[in-house]
């Protein structure tokens, strides 16, 4: 083992930072796709429709067990051949990043259907009544009351869960996507395998201050969404 | 699809568990009692061990898995061949070791700083007057803990050590980057030769799929049986 180059590790920084965005575009775009169909399947468990809730269930108890990277290489491998036997749609020639934000929304949408779901649950469902009684619609009463009441309670999850989805989205590099990660492990191979300790360090920093980041911002909005609440936003821990 | 290939490699995956077991649950043994540790040092607020228990904490937490395992099996084995080769004279066979052994090393680092924050939040939601209580009937400080705030803190910890064990599990699908001969690496291998990724993959979701459900199933009954004195007290 060559010895520890703190030359090398400042200069695996100004090669690996350049990929940042590539890594951060994944995360944003998963985050978006799996918030809505995590809004969807919520909806189905919270819903009165028992085929849809028993749909969305089963969706989130399967998923609830399946690696992320086992997830991630069914979608690379066989999302394309199913759709080109099913369908006849050739996604071969895809990109990367496609499969990767495709198998992180699948997966991280149930666990944000979990936390949508106890989020609403934990408003009071008088606040919805008195809403609807003093006059507003259905819509007017979860957009106006329920809303901004169950985001105050979703926050602090809904971090915990943009955390592990930045953690698990480091994955991506094994199918082959050249993001921080996979920049990373290129700097290695070209340096035969050496250095790998500078290399690995200077990524677990970098992943660091995304996660402090992430923690710090949600604690800044949910004091500043909480302002002027009565309702205590007890939040479950989560563990990552 | 293959279907031969989809049932043969299920079988051969199926004979990998015990090894996708035994990292998971060696992990969370060694996790626990060290991790109480850990929460009791961030509690007490013990000092200079404090902010090197933060810093652990934070730094564990943070980093993918996928880089842990990364960073550590590129490093541990040559580490500890410097220190028992070269500075203590042992001449142990470092790289000869079972990589499981690594293995359980990265993920029982995981658990421990996971489980830590587990307890910490667990033994905060203790009412500090069960302990002035237990101390005010004489029981030892000792006592107290063992008696009285643990039984207690472990009831609302279940659930946060069984999403831990789970994510350990899951986890366990990247140690064959640590080339361990778990479920996903028999699997793996066995499609590499004639290229059956998909059906691979599908066996090891299965197995996954099964192994998760089950540990969901042991943690709800151990929940049920800790919890069993909070039932009665609600019955009266």
């Amino acid at each position: 083992m060559p010895p520890f180059s703190f030359k090398f590790f400042l200069s695996v920084f100004g090669q690996v930072l350049p990929y940042l965005p590539v890594t951060l575009l994944i995360i944003i775009l998963s985050i978006i796709f799996s918030s809505l169909l995590g809004v969807i399947i919520a909806r189905g468990q919270l819903g009165s429709s028992k085929v849809w809730r028993t749909v969305s269930q089963g969706y989130v108890f399967v998923l609830r067990s399946t690696p992320p990277i086992v997830l991630l290489f069914l979608v690379f491998y066989g999302l394309p051949k199913l759709l080109l036997l099913s369908l006849n749609i050739n996604i071969n020639d895809w990109q990367k990043s496609i499969f990767v934000i495709i198998a992180l929304s699948l997966l991280f949408a149930s666990n944000l259907a979990e936390v949508f779901k106890s989020a609403y649950l934990s408003v009071n469902t008088g606040q919805r009544e008195a809403a609807l009684m003093v006059g507003l619609s259905e819509w007017q009463a979860f957009y106006r009351i329920t809303l901004p009441q169950a985001i105050v309670v979703a926050l602090p999850n809904f971090a915990n869960t943009v955390a592990a989805l930045i953690k698990d989205a480091a994955l991506a590099y094994v199918i082959g996507l050249l993001d921080m990660m996979g920049a990373g492990d290129n700097l290695i191979s070209r340096n035969f395998g050496h250095h790998s300790l500078e290399t690995y360090l200077a990524l677990a920093i970098i992943y660091w201050i995304l996660f402090v980041i992430i923690e710090q911002s949600a604690k800044y909005l949910e004091k500043y969404l909480g302002k002027g609440h009565t309702i205590a936003s007890k939040s479950a821990e989560v563990v990552a | 699809m293959n279907i031969l290939f989809l049932i043969q490699t299920f079988w051969a995956a199926v004979r990998a568990i015990p090894v996708t077991v035994l990292i998971t649950s060696a992990s969370v043994l060694i996790g626990l009692p060290l991790g109480f540790l850990l929460a009791w040092i961030k509690i007490r607020k013990i000092r200079i061990l404090y902010p090197l228990a933060v810093v652990y904490t934070s730094l564990m937490r943070a980093t993918p898995m996928v880089l842990l395992i990364l960073l550590f099996y590129s490093t541990l084995p040559s580490f500890l061949n410097v220190i028992m080769n070269q500075k203590l004279h042992w001449h142990i066979k470092v790289f000869d070791t079972n990589p499981v052994i690594y293995a359980i090393i990265v993920f029982s680092l995981i658990a421990i700083a996971n489980l830590s924050e587990v307890f910490r939040s667990a033994i905060l939601t203790i009412d500090p007057g069960q302990k002035e209580a237990a101390l005010m009937v004489g029981l030892s400080p000792i006592q107290a803990y063992y008696r009285i705030i643990i039984p207690q803190a472990l009831v609302s910890a279940i659930p946060n050590i069984g999403n831990l064990t789970l994510n350990i599990l899951k986890g366990t699908s990247l140690a064959f980057m640590m080339t361990v001969q778990e479920v996903t690496a028999v699997a793996k291998t066995a499609a590499s030769y004639t290229y059956n990724y998909t059906e691979a993959y599908i066996d090891i979701f299965i197995i996954y799929f099964i192994l998760g459900t089950l540990l969901q199933i042991i943690f709800r009954y151990l929940e049920r049986y800790l919890s069993r004195h909070k039932l009665r007290v609600k019955a009266v």
